[in-house]
């Protein structure tokens, strides 16, 4: 049984994983036999996954596994360093997103991302959501403040902010910065999001909002979150991938990896027994 | 063990501390000694000539009563010139070689060019552009100063801008990327950004280097008595004014030398101390 899920997930894609029960699930992204390597080092081994529309999947595993690799593969954001590449496909909405005909800027528009450090730009609040939505659109000064406004509403830190939109971004706190850049990245209405360990940085509470927020995120976005806490990859996904050694080992609904998984190696690392 | 004063190994341990504090404080002190001493001396000969008229009249003749009116305005030409030349070139290249080029083997030439280029010796840039300019147009002129003086501040703005740019975190770069903006895009709103205050405090350092430079403009520039607006011709300079005037037997041109020497130094020191507080400020915007 151990191939089980890759071989479901590989030759049925993407509406239909023996898993689900209704229908509609339907598969925005899809990754295919996808391997990475940095140089000689091969840190993705055919892998077989899908995100689904206005779901949350997780991505659990020890370190070094690839969970943020095969994250930055989504977007192309490895594109920016040489002797890295990928080979197989990543499906967006049908298309591959790895030929070499892909423009990546607007690939990285539609699926957007948010790191593991808060990383504001050296610039207003206001700004640091402006510069990514101008980039794409043309609109009036007002019409762009009801987006900043509305964008910071939806990152949960409108409130704190309102009254200091012209202060530097690098003056909000570890947590306050983290929202602004999930803000930022949902300003230029992406259809994915993906998020590489956001909450590695913060405290409790900044994690719980940024959890909230996901639950509300995905009724209109596709999200995909790297991340170490397994308690968090319980509480905020709908499916579950879990990697180990570069291999996507099983995927699934998040209560049955968490409740009841057919891999071993599943079992190991949920139940604490390695990584 | 009780870990108090009386134990052995603590106790050496203090010593070694206190004496390599002591050597350090030492050597910190030799230095400064000298800088004291060196502008102590400047505005004890220099202070004596400072008048209105030494920025208001052109260098005299031996003998005669004069300013230094037209090397300073020589000196400021020549330095806008050579900072409009050198700054631009400086920018777009340290921009290559941390940005587009960053792992590509041109950078490494360049880089290592670069270096040599920053060490070399000014008068051999000098008696380059004496060769290449200077001989060929027959006569010297400011055009060359300015041009001899580009070639120092190049490689300082080069350095500094790279420097600066590498310390520019790489997440910023991916987090911009991430938003879809394209990559001359992350470097002017981003990179520049976060490398403003290490750009600007390099250039001002060039300005600093070139500001007291004699030997590349002995060759170029050279000299000029008269006060003139003409790139073509000769140009007077603060420092060549001082190397001629210094070796002088004459008296009030020894006093013009101490002065203008107490310029270029009080310009410099405050060219600094601005690139100081440059660099000291973190965030920007």
């Amino acid at each position: 049984m151990s191939l089980a899920i890759h071989t479901e997930v590989k030759e049925q894609p993407p509406t239909t994983p023996a898993t689900e029960t209704s229908g509609e699930l339907k598969a925005k992204v899809s990754v295919r036999n996808l391997n990475f390597y940095y140089g000689d080092f091969r840190a993705l081994v055919d892998n077989n996954v899908n995100l689904y529309k206005q779901k949350v999947t997780a991505f659990i595993g020890p370190s070094g596994c690839g969970k943020s690799t095969l994250l930055r593969v989504l977007n192309r954001i490895y594109d920016l360093y040489p002797n890295q590449r990928a080979e197989g496909e990543v499906l967006l909405d049908g298309e591959n997103v790895l030929s070499a005909a892909q423009d990546v800027n607007l690939l990285r528009a539609k699926v957007g991302m948010v790191f593991q450090k808060p990383t504001p730009f050296p610039m207003t609040i206001y700004d640091n959501i402006a510069f990514g939505v101008r980039l794409y659109e043309r609109m009036s000064k007002s019409e762009l403040d009801a987006r900043v406004e509305d964008a910071l509403k939806r990152g949960a830190l409108w409130d704190e902010v309102k009254d200091k939109l012209d202060a530097s971004g690098l003056s909000l706190s570890g947590g306050q910065q983290q929202r602004l850049c999930i803000a930022r990245t949902v300003a230029i209405r992406p259809e994915v999001i993906l998020l590489d360990e956001p909450c590695s940085a913060l405290d409790p509470i900044s994690t719980a909002k940024i959890e909230e927020l996901m639950d509300v995120l995905k009724q209109d976005y596709t999200i995909a979150i790297v991340t170490h806490n397994m308690q968090q990859a319980a509480r905020t996904s709908d499916y579950t991938a879990f990697m180990y050694l570069g291999e996507l080992v099983e995927f699934d609904e998040t209560g049955k990896i968490f409740t009841n998984p057919k891999e071993q190696r599943t079992q190991d690392y949920i139940t604490g027994r390695f990584g | 063990m009780a870990l108090n004063s009386t134990n052995a190994l603590y106790a050496r341990r203090r010593w070694r501390n206190k004496i390599a504090t002591m050597l350090s404080i030492g050597a910190a002190g030799f230095g400064l000694t000298w800088l004291v001493l060196i502008l102590l001396v400047l505005v004890v000969k220099g202070v004596g000539g400072l008048s209105p008229s030494v920025f208001t009249e052109m260098t005299p003749p031996p003998g005669g009563a004069g300013g230094l009116l037209n090397p300073i305005i020589g000196s400021l030409m020549l330095t806008v010139l050579a900072v409009a030349f050198g700054t631009p070139l400086g920018i777009l290249a340290g921009t290559y070689m941390a940005e587009y080029g960053r792992y590509a083997k041109l950078t490494e030439v360049v880089r290592f060019i670069n270096d040599i280029l920053l060490s070399a010796p000014s008068i051999v840039v000098g008696l380059f552009v004496y060769e290449i300019m200077v001989a060929q147009m027959g006569h010297f002129s400011a055009w060359a100063g300015a041009v001899a003086l580009a070639i120092i501040v190049i490689p300082v703005v080069v350095r500094t801008t790279e420097d600066m740019l590498l310390l520019v975190p790489n997440t910023l770069r991916e987090a911009s990327a991430a938003l879809g903006v394209p990559q001359w895009l992350v470097i002017r709103h981003v990179a520049y950004r976060a490398a403003r205050a290490g750009i600007i405090t390099g250039v001002l350092l060039a300005i600093a280097r070139i500001t007291g430079e004699t030997a590349p403009l002995l060759f170029t520039a050279l000299n000029n008595q008269f006060f003139s607006w003409d790139l073509n011709a000769p140009m007077a300079s603060l420092p060549v004014v001082i190397f001629q005037f210094a070796l002088s037997p004459y008296d009030d041109w020894q006093q013009l030398a101490w002065t203008g020497a107490l310029l270029i130094t009080v310009a410099v020191l405050g060219l600094s101390i601005l690139a100081r507080v440059l660099s000291s400020k973190k965030v920007l915007s």
